[in-house]
């Protein structure tokens, strides 16, 4: 696993971008994909998902639906109009976070 | 992949149960997540029983199990909580019910100015015990429904066992050492503004709300109402 602090701060955007591009997931669903789009680099740890999921959700970023699957009731995350409208303003801030790093990371020195 | 069954499911209720997990809401959700690391760890090695595949999985949550997980939904709905009540307290502050509000806060203005000085506070302390007797008895009944339910709601303990208005109990025993002699009329105005927001905040958090904890629940969780037509 990397280093997940560098990741830590981001975890709710990084949610929010999920469930805009998947429609809807549930919280095992999450840690999965995040598996397995960052190729298990970065790990979503249980005890972190959750707490972060019931904030958004308390926050009005989310809507909760439940389905019976398996002998089971299934909670599904999916975001709401606002929160269609917030992913759009922390995906600009986590680009403009990371275009910042890189420029503290390899600045460039060229005189224009 | 090999699905877990129904006494399995029923399992890991109490699992949760016995990691401090109380509220049926959470429960649900841990057990469903709990399940899939189960079953996709079986798939993996079919070897593996389910009390294995549960130890490993549970161990994922860290050393401190659920904990983190219960404080902070307890955290979350807090604050949802909040926000229900402010949506109810508000109306007390827009039309038609502003009037009815600057209203009581005028008979407690007269109240206070007819009241001789030195015996002020007990007025105040009257107008207070006249809400808190009947608030009391409310907030005992609600108690007792809630603990006749098996299946337990966070916010639903929330929104009917008020646990802060223990605290409000104090306030009139708090003024009656108070020896009040005021004449300042703006002190007076402000004395009386400030009881009756705080009463009307009370008011609404046991007389107001707790009526709505079934609508309020369906909203919050949709799994509430398909429990209670299973």
């Amino acid at each position: 696993m990397g280093n997940s602090k560098l990741y830590k701060g981001s975890l709710n955007t990084i949610i929010l971008k999920l469930l805009e591009e998947q429609g809807k997931m549930y919280g095992y669903e999450i840690t999965q994909k995040v598996k397995e789009l960052t190729k298990g680099e970065l790990n979503i740890t249980e005890g972190a998902l959750y707490p972060a999921l019931h904030k958004l959700e308390a926050e009005g970023l989310l809507d909760v639906e439940v389905a019976k699957v398996d002998n089971r009731l299934r909670k599904y995350y999916k975001l709401t109009e606002q929160g269609e409208k917030e992913t759009v303003n922390r995906l600009a801030e986590l680009e403009e976070f990371i275009r910042s790093m890189q420029n503290l990371v390899n600045p460039d020195w060229s005189i224009n | 992949m090999n699905k877990l069954t129904e006494d399995q499911i029923q399992e890991l209720y109490k699992f949760t149960r016995a990691h401090f997990v109380y509220h049926f809401d959470l429960q649900t959700e841990l057990v469903d997540h709990l399940a899939n690391g189960i079953e996709s760890l079986q798939a993996k090695n079919p070897h593996l029983s389910f009390q294995e595949a549960l130890d490993k999985e549970f161990k994922k949550f860290g050393i401190f199990g659920f904990q983190d997980v219960i404080a902070d939904r307890s955290k979350a709905l807090s604050k949802k909580y909040w926000k229900i009540i402010l949506r109810f307290y508000k109306e007390f502050f827009s039309l038609p019910k502003i009037l009815l509000t600057l209203l009581l806060c005028v008979l407690l203005f007269i109240v206070l100015k007819e009241t001789a000085l030195g015996y002020q506070q007990y007025a105040i302390t009257g107008v207070f015990l006249l809400f808190l007797i009947p608030a009391t008895i409310k907030l005992v009944r609600y108690h007792r429904i809630l603990k006749k339910k098996d299946r337990k709601w966070m916010l639903e303990e929330m929104l009917l066992a008020n646990i802060g208005m223990i605290n409000f109990i104090q306030i009139p025993i708090q003024l009656m050492n108070i020896r009040f002699e005021i004449e300042n009329n703006y002190i007076i105005l402000l004395l009386s503004i400030a009881s009756i927001t705080l009463l009307l905040l009370f008011y609404v958090m046991v007389f107001v709300i707790p009526p709505k904890a079934e609508e309020l629940l369906e909203e919050t969780y949709p799994e509430y109402k398909m429990m209670s037509t299973l």
